[in-house]
């Protein structure tokens, strides 16, 4: 009667949520170590493609553009 | 005193399947208004109607279902059929992405430097937030099930709990990939390991918010007492699909996340 419920929530809650939690720490661990430079621009034909202009803002950053690590056509914008 | 001699559900006129119709048709003229025109109108009418229809057929199901008695096992037998050619229509869908995926990165071009990940393309660390969102969408899939063997043993407050849970991992998983996407140093324009990397993942992303909305209308569901131990198929409905796009991800962790750095 309730041998399958206790058994998932067994999983659950002691096995897949504590994975997710040691991924969490995972994560925060490694990225407390690299806090590279972006690297350099280099106007590479293949990337930073603009064959059409984006039918937003001013046609030309992506839709999740990031002025840090993104650059445009022309160069980083900062 | 009209009684039918079998037990399929011969449904009332309705007219929400020529509005979707319509609403589709507003949906793709409206992205050509939008795309080569630069007017959004028909797009926001198109994306309205879709929603209207959608909210208001659905509701007309659970109406014939739930409150109307009208599904009958041999009713929810041709349910499950249709859901499970939905769910493999959608593979065939997601199977035309990576067959670009590979067909491009098999066999990297001059243009791209002859390698793949191509030159000047700093791919995200599979062992970071992507393996944190495998991780997420795997415990998502097992408290699914825990929900869902709750559901079958009329234990309510386990199942309200276990669907909360699994809609919490959902919606941290959209969090974490739109995270990811803001701080990713390649954009889609960046050469066909953007397209294929961000229309797939893109995609797949829109399948989870998908997939997290039909839980969520299943959690209120189950807390308004729509559901028996014996008959809850949208719930199952909701779980196959749930499962289709944890298997989605783990197809895209391992070719393009992995494989592919």
């Amino acid at each position: 009667m309730t041998f399958w419920g206790r058994t998932w929530r067994a999983l659950s809650l002691l096995g897949a949520l504590p994975a997710v939690a040691l991924c969490m720490a995972n994560v925060a661990l490694q990225q407390r170590q690299h806090r590279t430079t972006r690297p350099t621009f280099v106007p590479y034909h293949h990337l930073r493609i603009r064959t059409k202009p984006f039918p937003w803002g001013d046609g030309t950053h992506t839709l999740f553009h990031n002025p840090r690590t993104n650059a445009l056509p022309s160069g980083y914008e900062q | 005193m009209a009684h039918q001699a079998h037990s399929y559900h011969m449904v009332d006129p309705s007219p929400w399947p020529i509005f979707g119709a319509a609403a589709a048709l507003l949906t793709t003229s409206g992205l050509i208004m939008w795309f080569h025109y630069n007017s959004t109108a028909l797009l926001m009418a198109g994306l309205l109607s879709m929603l209207l229809v959608m909210l208001q057929w659905w509701r007309d199901v659970v109406r014939e279902s739930t409150f109307q008695g009208h599904h009958t096992p041999t009713v929810q037998k041709g349910l499950r059929y249709g859901m499970i050619l939905f769910i493999t229509s959608e593979a065939f869908f997601f199977l035309g992405f990576f067959w670009a995926f590979f067909h491009s990165s098999l066999a990297p071009t001059p243009e791209l430097g002859g390698q793949w990940p191509p030159t000047g393309i700093k791919p995200l660390n599979p062992l970071e937030v992507p393996l944190l969102n495998t991780a997420i969408l795997l415990a998502s899939g097992v408290t699914v099930t825990w929900a869902h063997h709750s559901i079958t043993e009329g234990n309510r407050k386990q199942a309200i709990h276990a669907l909360t849970l699994t809609i919490l991992l959902g919606f941290y998983f959209t969090a974490l990939q739109a995270m990811e996407y803001h701080e990713a140093s390649f954009s889609i324009a960046d050469s066909v390991y953007g397209s294929t990397f961000f229309v797939a993942t893109g995609f797949h992303g829109l399948h989870v918010i998908i997939g997290s909305s039909f839980l969520t209308v299943c959690l209120l569901r189950l807390i308004k007492f729509h559901f028996t131990s014996n008959h809850h198929f949208g719930f199952e409905a909701a779980a196959w699909y749930w499962h289709f796009v944890d298997i989605i991800w783990l197809f895209l962790y391992m070719s393009m996340y992995w494989w592919g750095s």
